[in-house]
């Protein structure tokens, strides 16, 4: 049985201006038993530190901007320096082109999500991630 | 002072009441035509049919009107010709702006551009105008967007990604290099009113260096709360209120400087695209449009002195006929607030001329090359609309700012149908249509309404404040996120018709390398050159202006032209008006 009060936090990354697909992510993370805290706009190191004092499992960032190869490189940097890259999830959803997804993966993201993605593969994916991350 | 304390939605019911009515049909035909249709329903229709008459189309961004199964002249049995539509170019304007139409002025072709320095979209503005562009639309990066300089630590990243990077006047010089400013109509899409307030007037010092008489400048700026306070998500904001009078300041300041300028552009676009019906997008543009004629005639300016360079941003969808029919609706009923709310007297005045855009929203990732036909079928709505000028979105958008080949196609799908397709050569080709006027007429009801209710919360930056419309975004995008979820909304290539093979054959756009260390370079430069002691008193004078509710622009012109930069000025923005926190809702 997974454990359904899975914690994430959720944040747009950097500047970017489009939330509309961070706070649908967030409403299905939700329905789907999760607790979610939404962070709003914020740098690298405010997400690390709030995922540390929320004790977040997983760590999902939104960017349509253009922003998230360098954002999202501070982002596992930051997590690394804190101690929290291997025993918490990382999520990235946004713009992001077939060449970037892979240098997100080689970079350390669990999950890289692009428009189109559906609930189910969603909240999957989170399960999943948290599964692996509670092993 | 405003005399009208009646709501819109009251003073035009007043005034159909009062109008003496000359039916369209004449009633004996009408009789005989219901008859003839019952039994028409009654004997040749399927019984499946009647059972389901009435539908209601499922599509993106879409309205939720129900449609009939057809539509006849008993559906416009209570329309006035002369009153209701009557012909181009004359009240109420339901055919266009003008008698000729797209005869007399083809449309604009005006595709937005913008990414990497400015040096990098003065090339692309270059390559616009070589293949055919009429005009010139320029999009900010986000961090120019948002108001923080290139050398800020939280721009980290993103400078000159997503449009480009502005910071001081210099760049506005270096952007519209060897471009003719007097001859080419530039859109300048700054978004909110606070970067208006701060990008407008850099353009305008780099003019003034030129030689350039502000006189002489045509072009548009955006200046919209909605974008500022409801569709954008950012770390920092000032107060609804506050960003509400720059909007307007905005206005006074280019309305007397820079008379051929358009000062507004009531943009119904991104809040459609963030999550709204095409009814809400439209009620909440108008009664912007309403309360900022209403500040200005406060502040003690004629109407007609403002209101003809007022101008709307539509973005345009999927449901093609309600597409086609919002435009008409819109028209008719900004003409009719114009007329009898403002009792406007310039003709111009009583003109909705409209800048549109194909939906990103509707743009999918899966078979990157539907969009194309995705957004020619837009184009095509919005030209049968009857509108001003036209950007059409490129088919790689999904996946980042477009390549030099895509935004090509871009253009050239408006110059086919431009060229090719002879839609142009006949005004309001769809005029007359039953189901094209009974839909207009639908739709205007609806957008009276909700004007209505935003006028009985207090108006429009009311419902900002109160958080009203950014709870009727989530609710909008949630819900249609369901349906698309479920299938109900078709989405082909991505939740229907759908093929394994998702990775596309096509290139994307890569941004340009180095532009942050330019910008971060040209800064430090500038900071080293210019009259710091004449920057620290002249950011001083603004942040005055801000607190004694003067004018603000002529101050930001005064900043820009002595070299600051974006950064700078929006500092003290937020060290005079405060922060404000919009309501998230999900």
């Amino acid at each position: 049985m997974i454990k359904n009060n899975i914690k994430v936090v959720l944040s747009k990354l950097g500047l970017d201006v489009h939330s509309r697909g961070v706070f649908i992510v967030a409403k299905i993370l939700r329905d789907a038993g999760m607790e979610v805290i939404y962070l709003g706009n914020s740098m690298p190191q405010q997400i690390i530190k709030a995922a540390i004092q929320e004790d977040a499992d997983i760590i999902g960032v939104s960017s349509l901007g253009g922003g998230h190869i360098a954002l999202g490189a501070d982002l596992i940097d930051e997590a690394k320096k804190e101690n929290i890259k291997d025993s918490k999830g990382f999520v990235i959803g946004g713009a992001i082109s077939p060449e970037e997804i892979i240098e997100l993966q080689n970079l350390g993201f669990d999950k890289i999500f692009t428009s189109g993605a559906s609930n189910e593969e969603i909240i999957s994916s989170f399960k999943k991630i948290y599964e692996s991350k509670s092993k | 002072m405003v005399e009208n304390k009646k709501n819109v939605k009251e003073i035009l019911e007043e005034i159909k009441e009062k109008k003496v009515k000359k039916p369209l049909y004449n009633p004996e035909a009408i009789e005989e035509l219901q008859k003839n249709f019952d039994n028409w329903k009654d004997n040749t229709v399927k019984e499946a049919d009647k059972q389901n008459w009435e539908i209601t189309p499922q599509t993106v961004l879409g309205s939720e009107i129900p449609r009939e199964l057809t539509y006849s002249p008993l559906n416009l049995k209570d329309s006035e010709y002369t009153r209701e539509i009557g012909f181009p170019g004359e009240e109420p304007f339901t055919r266009g702006l003008h008698p000729n139409m797209y005869r007399g002025k083809k449309f604009t072709i005006r595709q937005i551009n913008g990414f990497g320095g400015p040096e990098d979209t003065n090339e692309r503005f270059k390559f616009m105008l070589k293949n055919g562009a009429t005009g010139l639309s320029v999009i900010f990066d986000i961090p120019t967007v948002q108001m923080y300089d290139s050398d800020d630590p939280i721009a980290k990243g993103q400078v000159g990604t997503s449009g480009v990077a502005i910071d001081s006047a210099n760049d506005m010089d270096l952007l519209f290099k060897d471009i003719p400013l007097e001859d080419v109509t530039i859109s300048i899409v700054t978004h909110y009113p606070s970067n208006t307030a701060i990008l407008f007037p850099m353009f305008l010092a780099m003019a003034e260096k030129r030689g350039i008489s502000w006189d002489k400048l045509r072009g548009t700026v955006q200046n919209d709360i909605t974008l500022e306070e409801v569709v954008r998500s950012g770390p920092e904001y000032i107060p609804p209120r506050d960003c509400f009078r720059i909007q307007c300041d905005n206005i006074e300041f280019i309305k007397k400087e820079v008379p051929n300028w358009n000062f507004i552009n009531l943009n119904g676009y991104n809040l459609h695209d963030f999550g709204t019906s095409g009814v809400t997008e439209m009620a909440v543009a108008i009664s912007n449009g309403i309360e900022t004629l209403d500040e200005l005639i406060s502040r003690g300016y004629d109407v007609d002195f403002i209101a003809p360079r007022l101008a709307f941003f539509w973005s345009i969808s999927n449901d093609f006929f309600e597409e086609v029919s919002r435009i008409r609706a819109a028209r008719r009923l900004w003409y009719k607030i114009m007329k009898y709310r403002f009792k406007a007297k310039n003709p111009r005045s009583l003109w909705m001329r409209c800048h549109v855009q194909t939906s990103g929203i509707t743009l999918t990732r899966q078979e990157p090359y539907n969009n194309i036909i995705r957004a020619s079928y837009q184009a095509l709505s919005a030209i049968l609309g009857g509108v001003q000028s036209l950007h059409v979105d490129s088919y790689d958008e999904a996946y980042a700012v477009p390549t030099e080949e895509a935004a090509l196609l871009s253009l050239r799908t408006q110059q086919i149908i431009q060229n090719e397709t002879a839609v142009t050569e006949v005004v309001d080709p769809l005029g007359g249509s039953y189901y094209v006027e009974s839909l207009t007429n639908e739709i205007e009801g609806r957008i009276l309404s909700e004007i209505d209710e935003i006028e009985n919360i207090g108006g429009y930056v009311k419902s900002i404040e109160k958080g009203w419309i950014h709870r009727k975004i989530a609710n909008y995008f949630n819900k249609e996120h369901a349906k698309i979820e479920k299938g109900d909304i078709k989405v082909v290539g991505q939740n229907c018709f759908t093929t394994d093979n998702k990775t596309p054959p096509i290139d994307v756009f890569k941004y340009p390398k180095g532009v942050e260390d330019r910008q971060k370079e040209k800064i430090k430069k500038l900071k080293e050159s210019r009259n710091n002691t004449k920057v620290e008193k002249a950011l001083k004078a603004l942040q005055d202006a801000c607190e004694k509710k003067e004018n603000i622009v002529p101050y930001s012109v005064e900043c820009a032209r002595l070299g600051c930069t974006e950064g700078e000025i929006f500092k003290v923005f937020k060290k005079s008006f405060g922060l404000w926190r919009p309501p998230v809702i999900f």
